[in-house]
């Protein structure tokens, strides 16, 4: 997997995003702030000597989100078309959820911007509450899901959706990973049955181009079933997005070829 | 919540096993709204003839996430061209029989035309796009159903 915020020097770069499609974009980051459960006790009841801890806290991350740029060197500045902060007091587990979620339509993620919301909204609970409770402890800050882009969606702790593996009721089937970098391939429909494969995993290095014609030459020359790929009648998807032939294949991309739909 | 204010698209899509209900979707899309002045919906059935003259069912195959996300870019679409207040989208996936309701697309605008016209385009998108596959079952045995150049025609006037 290439890091895109690198250039080929190996130097950091911010990513030309002029290019890329604008869609809507989405993510929900969270975090937990573990304090003592009288702190906790004084938080709910509002009792703590700087006031509405919650509620500083929220505008706190909301700021945050729309000042990521000035924050994070390599990050675009973003007209966030939402930003939500909330909260859930655990008095079971002694500590405070954070969870923020982002959104835009746009050419880039906002995956950093609810990340930064969470963060920020984490450290102002603690200054917040310093003066009664030093030990707190700010936990587990991490992205929880994330929409749109070409990359697909994501979802921390759920396998990436592939394709129907049996071919009848949309059970999911995970490829296999390689040491190497590699490709996912999917076959669907009449075109698992034809190649009798539902799915495979090749390693870049055995393609004679990094492209799907080079994907579907590399396949061709291991098996001839695999001819049929090169049918008109046969299309293609990377990461879930229609592509054709020229299109290139970077590591970890999942690439379906499928008969013309026939749904509805 | 506290938000920043957006104007949303209200769209939702559905992919799933179970049957829907002839009325799924207007509960959601009218809630408490008064601006809405017309809903057109189209619902589709598995016929018992189609390559052959004894389809018995089907069974319909689709791409997990691609769908999903397909079926929203038709949605944008479609709102991006009409002035709409809401697309509903369901499509049923797994064993079906003669008979079963298969899609149904709901769309609301202020006036008629833009709701008739968008669940039209709809269908002609998602019958030429959506990763879903036919596998017809017949006395005959069973056959993946082919693309038709009709639908590649309807797909095309818009």
């Amino acid at each position: 997997m290439q890091l895109t915020h690198l250039n080929t020097h190996g130097e950091a770069n911010m990513v030309d995003v002029g290019d890329k499609r604008e869609t809507r974009r989405e993510a929900v980051a969270s975090g937990r702030i573990v304090m003592q459960p009288k702190t906790l006790q004084l938080l709910s009841d509002g009792e703590l000597p700087k006031g509405d801890v919650l509620a500083t806290a929220r505008i706190a991350g909301i700021q945050a989100a729309k000042r990521t740029h000035e924050l994070i060197p390599l990050c675009h500045s973003l007209a966030l078309s939402k930003v939500s902060v909330d909260f859930d007091v655990d008095h079971a587990n002694s500590c405070v959820h954070v969870s923020a979620l982002c959104r835009l339509n746009g050419r880039t993620g906002v995956e950093m911007e609810a990340l930064t919301a969470v963060s920020v909204a984490c450290l102002t609970l603690y200054d917040m509450c310093k003066a009664v409770d030093k030990d707190m402890c700010i936990e587990a800050v991490q992205l929880d899901s994330k929409r749109g882009g070409v990359r697909g969606d994501y979802q921390r702790g759920v396998p990436e959706p592939i394709v129907t593996g049996g071919g009848v009721t949309g059970e999911v089937s995970l490829g296999e990973r390689c040491a190497s970098p590699c490709v996912r391939v999917k076959f669907l429909a009449e075109l698992r049955e034809r190649v009798e494969e539902s799915d495979l995993s090749i390693e870049l290095d055995q393609l004679p181009s990094r492209d799907v014609a080079g994907l579907k030459a590399a396949l061709s020359a291991r098996d001839a079933r695999f001819n049929v790929l090169s049918e008109q009648r046969t299309m293609c998807a990377i990461n879930q997005v229609m592509a054709n032939d020229n299109a290139r294949l970077t590591d970890e991309d999942e690439v379906a070829f499928f008969p013309p739909v026939t749904g509805g | 919540m506290t938000d920043i204010t957006e104007t949303e698209l209200d769209i939702a899509v559905k992919v799933q096993e179970e049957p829907f209900k002839m009325d799924d979707g207007y509960e959601s899309t009218l809630r408490k709204r008064t601006d809405i002045g017309a809903i057109v919906t189209f619902t589709g059935f598995v016929r018992d003839f189609n390559e052959t003259p004894d389809v018995i069912g089907l069974t319909l195959e689709h791409y997990p996430g691609m769908t999903e996300r397909t079926l929203t870019q038709i949605g944008e679409q479609a709102c991006q061209r009409w002035a709409l207040q809401a697309v509903r989208i369901i499509h049923r996936i797994g064993d079906l029989t003669p008979g079963d309701p298969i899609v149904r697309v709901l769309v609301a605008s202020a006036h008629r035309r833009d709701a008739f016209q968008a669940c039209d385009f709809i269908m002609d998108f998602l019958k030429t796009q959506a990763p879903f596959w036919k596998k017809e079952h017949s006395r005959q045995g069973a056959y993946w159903v082919k693309e038709r150049h009709t639908d590649q025609q309807a797909a095309e006037r818009w």
